[in-house]
């Protein structure tokens, strides 16, 4: 609470908040106003008279509906789906066993093997584009989503061991070490004892994870041709952006539906998020 | 274990990916059937986006299917972004697979040569029966021996300009400043008046090289000297070029050019904060595509105020660098004779020319003989797009072979950037220095 | 990261008759094995294996289409006296450091400022997170209209305010345009700070605010001595992983200015690209890259080593 006088609530909090507000969201309100205004009025100079940059009377849905008609926008939408549910489920399979390995059971090389998974977050997507080709080929993999569900991975198991790990580390050995004496089996224990613990962990890095997946640009760019498997953020740069022509209004009509779903799934889940990562980081 | 259906699942999405790939002998033992005739070969085609989308429907919905008719072939086009095939084919090089017929822009037919597969059987035909290539295109894709791609078209700039004013300042069309100084002095006038010239000193392949090497070349300026390898950049004209064209910038140009990109003088042409660009035909095309939308402040449409002439006369002549399109049959490929015979076919006479035609003289044909094509007696100022072939003698590197080095001094802009950093205050004698430097570099 | 607990077997009385792939499980260093497996071949396919062969890329003359004879360090050597590349080494380092500062500041700001009950507490919450979850090269499309020369909000707002006359040119101008990419990056990071943050502070219980209070300290001192320490260990985190992807950061300045205007924005990551995909120079590019990965490092072992420090106190 701030104490004192109504003008300090109005300077400490409501203005810097207000503040952050606007700074945050206008470039969404900014791509609403663009994805509706009719094409004509797009094409203003900022010092011309008439320049409305935050409404239009003339609000079009034709950009939305070229959009969806003219390209494969749902498709995409699909594609990007798939490969981002998949990829995070995958990730998170992966940290979470890793997770839990690296946190609470002993066998050697362990430090190794953890610092290993972490050096390999560091290794840079420019790099690894061109020998990954290679791989991807090898395993007939190319143009198919199959190529990103496995690479994605590469970079979402890191963070999601990493947290896990956090997480794992705050919870007492004792519980463990009740659920065996009582006969369960150590995989067991992980499995009915640990495991459900660790849900909101687990729901927040498959927050993180789905997010990262679904803003990926040059693994999808480079792996994937046929305009059918293309991801959003490929497709609609690559299909919007003709020669030396942008098209703004479906672009940004193409960003702003592009964003929905992981809106969506953070609606649901931000509370989650914010708790889980609060219990990886008390240990 | 999902491990296990995962492997499951790769065997056989991977058999069908190669089937569709290949269609060859081994794609259809991989999916077990029998070859209904083996004769039904897929092909992979990536392309750009066309700037004229009524192409790309045309290719898609027409001419792909008339191919599968006449050749047997089938066709699998795709389109991405022009700044983005590069990506492409360094992946699909490395990697060894990947779309059997590429179009390259520029010189990448020279920077790929190794990668790519002899053509000189299909381009020497259609070159014997339409009247010859152009010059240009022996610059770009001709190593001295062979063809490394076949020619498709080349997409040109000229300067696009304001009709009424340009009159107003008192250069009605037929009297347009045709030198350096003349169109300088116009400049002057305009930008005065709220209407500045327009180009892009910023880092894009298309817009920044076509106006930049043009003007080192029309001081006589040059990269390389006549022995083809010393570099020879830094020199009196080279140094009496940045001179003009930081003093260029300053009385005429819109100081935002700095950072604009390939669409940005577009969209400040049809905005109308610029009276005058060098760009392709793509700003009097997209104003004729919705003549409501791009208005000029008089309320006429842009498109009646639009004319296009080219880059002004410098002490050492006029110069343009357009963009040629090459298609390469890559060396990766296992279908080269059915992507050389698609080739054959899809630029001669009948096939072109429906494809040319949809282009309504945006780019001009590889050879002379599309010069006397009827679409470009169709609108007038379209007219000066039709002799671009004719005029183009030169390409990055000049004087020396447009090869690697000459591709590598483009992508790292540095011709571009001589300028760019001299508009934005280095001494001129210093950027010339620089870039000479980068190049000597480059040229090693 | 790892510990080692000394958990000991004991054999209980009447435990159930175990199978032999349970009785394997019960063994710790088995069950490690079965559990870290798939990660271990995942990462060891998709990324050692590739590393190492970037590696190899690095220390040959390999172009595209060209395999490369070896060269040793050639690669690197003509980094060192590139000029383009030296700028690129400033320009990521610059990044990096002045937006995960503003990134922490004003998403430790906001945090604070979440933690408090207002109405639509839960509303707000979930909509300040759109910059992160929007697709980078989407929002950055947006970014780049508003910042365009012609046609900038930008511009006609800070106009009418009066606080400018002219134009401003946000990408075109050199200083500009490094800060104008850096606003950017800043814009889309505060949200994530901000909820990782807002995590953190809400472990931290009331009543040692509260006890803090009554022992006369002020706000400022309560944060500084009660809040801040509690809150170190999410912090240094989420830094950590932040200035990761910073460094690597690719997608913004490729779209917004390309590494333009004439070099001034260029990363590690973008110059990789041009030289490597634009030029065909693979081993050029990909030493570009590597030559990020010791500099990572570095940075990276400084912080676990606070990190380790924060978190034994």
């Amino acid at each position: 609470m701030i104490e004192g006088a109504r003008w300090r609530r109005w300077v400490f909090f409501h203005i810097p908040l207000t503040l952050f507000i606007v700074g945050l969201l206008f470039p969404f309100y900014w791509m609403i106003v663009t994805s509706v205004r009719p094409d004509n009025e797009l094409y203003r100079p900022w010092n011309a008279a008439n320049y409305t940059p935050f409404w239009t009377l003339r609000p079009t849905l034709q950009h939305v509906t070229d959009l969806l008609t003219e390209t494969l926008f749902s498709t995409w939408m699909m594609n990007t789906m798939l490969i981002a549910t998949v990829s995070t489920v995958i990730s998170l399979i992966c940290g979470l066993f890793a997770g839990y390995a690296l946190s609470r059971l002993k066998f050697p090389f362990a430090g190794s093997i953890g610092t290993g998974i972490f050096i390999t977050y560091l290794v840079p997507q420019t790099l690894l584009f061109i020998p990954l080709a290679d791989i991807i080929r090898n395993f007939h993999l190319g143009d198919s989503p199959w190529a990103l569900i496995l690479t994605y991975p590469t970079f979402l198991i890191p963070f999601c061991t990493w947290l896990m790990m956090g997480y794992f580390k705050s919870i007492p050995k004792e519980l463990e070490e009740c659920a065996r004496i009582d006969g369960a089996p150590r995989w067991k224990a992980m499995a009915y004892i640990i495991f459900p613990i660790a849900i909101p962990g687990i729901l927040s890095a498959g927050i993180f994870a789905f997010t990262l997946s679904w803003n990926e640009f040059i693994y999808a760019l480079v792996f994937l041709s046929s305009p059918e498997q293309k991801t959003v953020p490929v497709g609609v740069t690559s299909e919007l952006v003709r020669g030396d022509v942008f098209y703004w209004g479906e672009l940004m009509a193409g960003a702003l539906l592009g964003s929905i779903p992981v809106a969506f799934v953070y609606s649901f889940f931000v509370e989650h998020y914010v708790s889980g990562i609060t219990g990886s980081v008390k240990g | 274990m999902p491990r296990v259906t995962r492997r499951r699942f790769l065997q056989s999405s991977g058999a069908g990916v190669a089937a569709a790939q290949t269609g060859g002998i081994a794609g259809i033992l991989a999916t077990g059937q029998a070859p209904a005739y083996a004769q039904q070969t897929t092909l992979h085609w990536l392309r750009w986006n066309d700037f004229v989308p009524a192409s790309d429907q045309l290719l898609k919905t027409k001419i792909a299917p008339q191919c599968e008719k006449d050749l047997g072939i089938k066709l699998n086009i795709e389109g991405i972004n022009a700044n983005d095939i590069q990506a492409r084919i360094t992946s699909s090089v490395q990697s060894g697979t990947g779309p059997d017929i590429i179009l390259g822009l520029s010189n990448w037919p020279q920077l790929y040569a190794d990668s790519v597969v002899d053509v000189s059987d299909v381009t020497e035909e259609i070159g014997k029966a339409q009247g010859g290539h152009w010059d240009l295109f022996k610059i770009v894709a001709h190593d001295g021996k062979k063809w490394l791609g076949v020619p498709w078209t080349i997409v040109a700039g000229l300067l696009t300009n304001r009709k009424s004013w340009f009159a107003e300042a008192g250069y009605p069309e037929d009297k347009f400043p045709d030198t350096w100084d003349d169109y300088r002095a116009a400049g002057k006038k305009l930008k005065a008046a709220g209407h500045p010239f327009g180009q892009t000193a910023g880092h894009t392949f298309g817009d920044a090289p076509s106006f930049w090497y043009p003007f080192l070349w029309s001081f006589g300026g040059r990269e390389v000297a006549d022995d083809k390898k010393t570099v020879a950049l830094n020199s009196k004209e080279t140094i009496e070029s940045v001179k003009y064209a930081v003093a260029f910038w300053k009385e005429c140009c819109d100081e935002g050019g700095l950072s604009w990109d390939d669409s940005s003088n577009n969209r400040a042409f049809l905005a109308g904060t610029i009276s005058s660009t060098n760009n392709g035909a793509s700003i009097y095309i997209e104003s004729k595509r919705k003549p409501d939308s791009y208005q000029t402040d008089k309320g006429k449409p842009m498109k009646d105020d639009i004319f296009h002439t080219r880059l002004p006369k410098g002490p050492a002549g006029q110069f343009i660098y357009p963009t040629p399109f090459t298609h390469m049959v890559m060396g990766y490929s296992k279908n080269q004779k059915a992507a050389k015979d698609v080739l054959r076919w899809a630029s001669s006479k009948p096939i072109f020319g429906e494809w040319f035609t949809s282009q309504q003289g945006f780019c001009t044909g590889p050879t002379k003989d599309w010069e006397k094509d009827p679409v470009w007696s169709a609108d007038p100022i379209m007219l000066p797009f039709k002799t671009v072939g004719e005029i183009s003698n030169r390409y990055a590197g000049h004087a020396g072979p447009s090869g690697r080095a000459a591709a590598e001094g483009v992508t790292k802009y540095v011709i571009t950037d001589m300028y760019a950093k001299a508009i934005q205050g280095m001494a001129p004698e210093e950027a010339v220095k620089w870039a000479h430097g980068e190049l000597s570099k480059i040229y090693a | 990261m790892a510990t080692f607990e000394a958990v000991t077997p004991r054999a209980y009385a009447g435990t159930p008759p175990r199978g032999p792939i349970t009785r394997l499980l019960e063994d710790e260093r088995w069950l490690a094995s079965v559990l870290l497996m798939p990660t271990i071949v995942l990462l060891g396919l998709f990324i050692a294996y590739p590393f190492v062969k970037g590696v190899l890329l690095a220390v040959t003359d390999t172009k595209v289409g060209i395999p490369g004879s070896f060269v040793g360090f050639a690669n690197f050597e003509k980094l060192w006296h590139d000029d383009i590349f030296r700028v690129a080494v400033y320009n990521t380092f610059l990044y990096t450091f002045v937006t995960t500062i503003f990134k922490l500041v004003l998403g430790l700001w906001l945090a604070l400022l979440l933690n408090r009950h207002f109405h639509g507490k839960a509303f707000v919450r979930a909509f300040i997170l759109l910059p992160f979850i929007i697709p980078t090269v989407l929002s950055t499309f947006a970014w780049k209209w508003m910042f365009d020369p012609t046609f900038s909000v930008i511009n006609w707002l800070l106009f009418h305010l009066g606080l400018i006359t002219g134009r401003i040119n946000w990408l075109g101008d050199p200083d500009l345009a490094i800060i104008s990419v850096m606003v950017v990056n800043v814009w889309r990071g505060v949200p994530f700070y901000a909820i990782s943050l807002l995590a953190g502070l809400q472990t931290i219980s009331p009543e040692l605010h509260e006890a803090a209070a009554i022992d006369g300290a002020r706000a400022w001192q309560r944060f500084r001595h009660v809040t801040w320490p509690l809150l170190l260990p999410v912090t240094m985190v989420v830094v950590l992983f932040s200035v990761i992807q910073t460094f690597a950061d690719f997608q913004l300045v490729y779209v917004l200015t390309g590494g333009g205007p004439a070099n001034h924005t260029h990363l590690f990551a973008t110059y990789a690209y041009q030289i490597g995909v634009g030029t065909g120079l693979l081993s050029e590019g990909a030493a570009v890259s590597l030559a990020i990965f010791p500099v990572l490092l570095l940075v990276v072992i400084i912080q676990l080593v606070y990190i380790r420090r924060v978190e034994t106190v």
